[in-house]
């Protein structure tokens, strides 16, 4: 599914998954799409971003230090699953 | 009977002019737009405009029809200097089509101005036969396997997202591949990691990827990036691909390839999976949003098993 992404994106055809989320469910054999939005308070690409280089990545778990809990759940909620770890 | 300067001052009054900046610009803004370069075919095989088709100025009115499918979409000619397309688009204009502009010094100029250019490298018997079906395809065709060829990609991870991956993109004759991972394959690793074979364990992955991909498709130049991507090497990386596939298999990757990705204007195929589920997207900094507008914050630890 990344290769065929990938491939559209470096032709320029077709509609890439810009802004919508594909989940697939192997024991239920299911896929569900879920539209996502740009979130103009995001700290990366939001309005005014809090996180304009990457000296929050120095040290490893930097990243974690912000904290939008009500976001969160908020997008949790709306994508119903939580982040995926593994690769 | 006209004389030549007469002629092109003719079509020069009807046919508008616009430099290069203008139709990178064009070009950059997604707007639709065909660009036409009437040289000859061995001048184009030299080097064009990436997104321009030829149709030499002797074949032009014939074949314009098949390039052009909607008469009122903006058409760019250019020559080598500008001349003989200025001739030509006035032609066109008689046809009917709507807007048509021609660029001003030709590809001459939009050399000079330092925009990007591409030269035809002849495929071999082999690249021929190897892509065939994809000629078929008329959203990839001949033009659409030289621009994968020439397309550079980086897998981070070469594990289970990363393997599926790689191994489509160099059989889809993508031409650069960077293939990023720190660990050695392991036994554990083969029931799902399709890269890597049971004679590999103990090799890091990215030998054994290395391997597995030359003998799927000798076309690939594979780059083996045998670490972990880092704060300190992300933006050296991913400033040398055109699309990145994550393919990582922990948060703090994650997080590293979506920021450095947004500020480097990188597209990222973004990947994910646990057990028996997965989810894919795609992030296009300023098209749509980034992993952060999903998720702000890594979970905490212990409540997302990796």
């Amino acid at each position: 599914m990344q290769a065929t992404e990938a491939v559209k994106l470096l032709l320029g055809i077709g509609e890439p998954l810009i802004g919508r989320l594909l989940t697939y469910d192997a024991l239920g054999m299911r896929f569900r799409e879920v539209k996502l939005r740009r979130d103009p308070k995001c700290p990366v690409c939001g309005t005014s971003p809090t996180i304009t280089d990457l000296s929050i990545h120095v040290n490893g778990g930097g990243a974690c230090e912000i904290t939008t809990d009500s976001h969160r759940e908020r997008v949790s909620d709306a994508v119903g699953a939580l982040p995926k770890a593994g690769g | 009977m006209k004389t030549l300067k007469e002629m092109l001052s003719e079509a020069r009054q009807v046919v508008p002019e616009e430099g290069p900046e203008q139709l990178q610009r064009r070009l950059k803004s997604g707007e639709p737009v065909v660009v036409i370069d009437v040289r000859d075919p061995d001048e184009y095989r030299d080097g064009h405009i990436e997104a321009a088709t030829n149709i030499s100025r002797g074949f032009l009115e014939f074949r314009v029809g098949t390039a052009v499918t909607n008469p009122s979409t903006p058409v760019v000619l250019y020559c080598q200097t500008g001349l003989r397309s200025v001739l030509a688009a006035k032609a066109l204009k008689e046809l009917g089509y709507a807007t048509v502009i021609n660029l001003q010094g030709g590809y001459q100029k939009w050399v000079q101005s330092g925009f990007p250019v591409v030269r035809e490298v002849p495929m071999t018997a082999d690249q021929i036969q190897r892509y065939s079906r994809h000629f078929l395809l008329p959203q990839v065709g001949d033009r659409g396997q030289r621009r994968l060829l020439r397309s550079k990609v980086l897998l981070i991870g070469a594990g289970g997202l990363g393997s599926p991956a790689a191994l489509y993109l160099a059989a889809a004759g993508v031409g650069t591949l960077g293939l990023m991972d720190g660990d050695v394959v392991d036994i554990t690793n083969l029931q799902r990691q399709v890269l890597h074979t049971t004679a590999e364990i103990g090799k890091p992955k990215v030998e054994s990827g290395a391997r597995t991909i030359k003998a799927l498709n000798p076309d690939v130049n594979l780059i083996p990036l045998p670490m972990r991507l880092t704060v300190d090497n992300v933006m050296d990386i991913i400033k040398d691909y055109d699309l990145i596939v994550d393919g990582s298999d922990n948060f703090e990757t994650r997080y590293l390839v979506n920021d450095a990705c947004y500020l480097a204007g990188k597209t990222n195929v973004h990947g994910s999976i646990f057990q028996f589920e997965g989810m894919a997207t795609v992030f296009a900094p300023n098209e749509g949003p980034c992993y952060r507008c999903l998720y702000p914050t890594p979970p905490p630890a212990g409540l997302v098993p990796s």
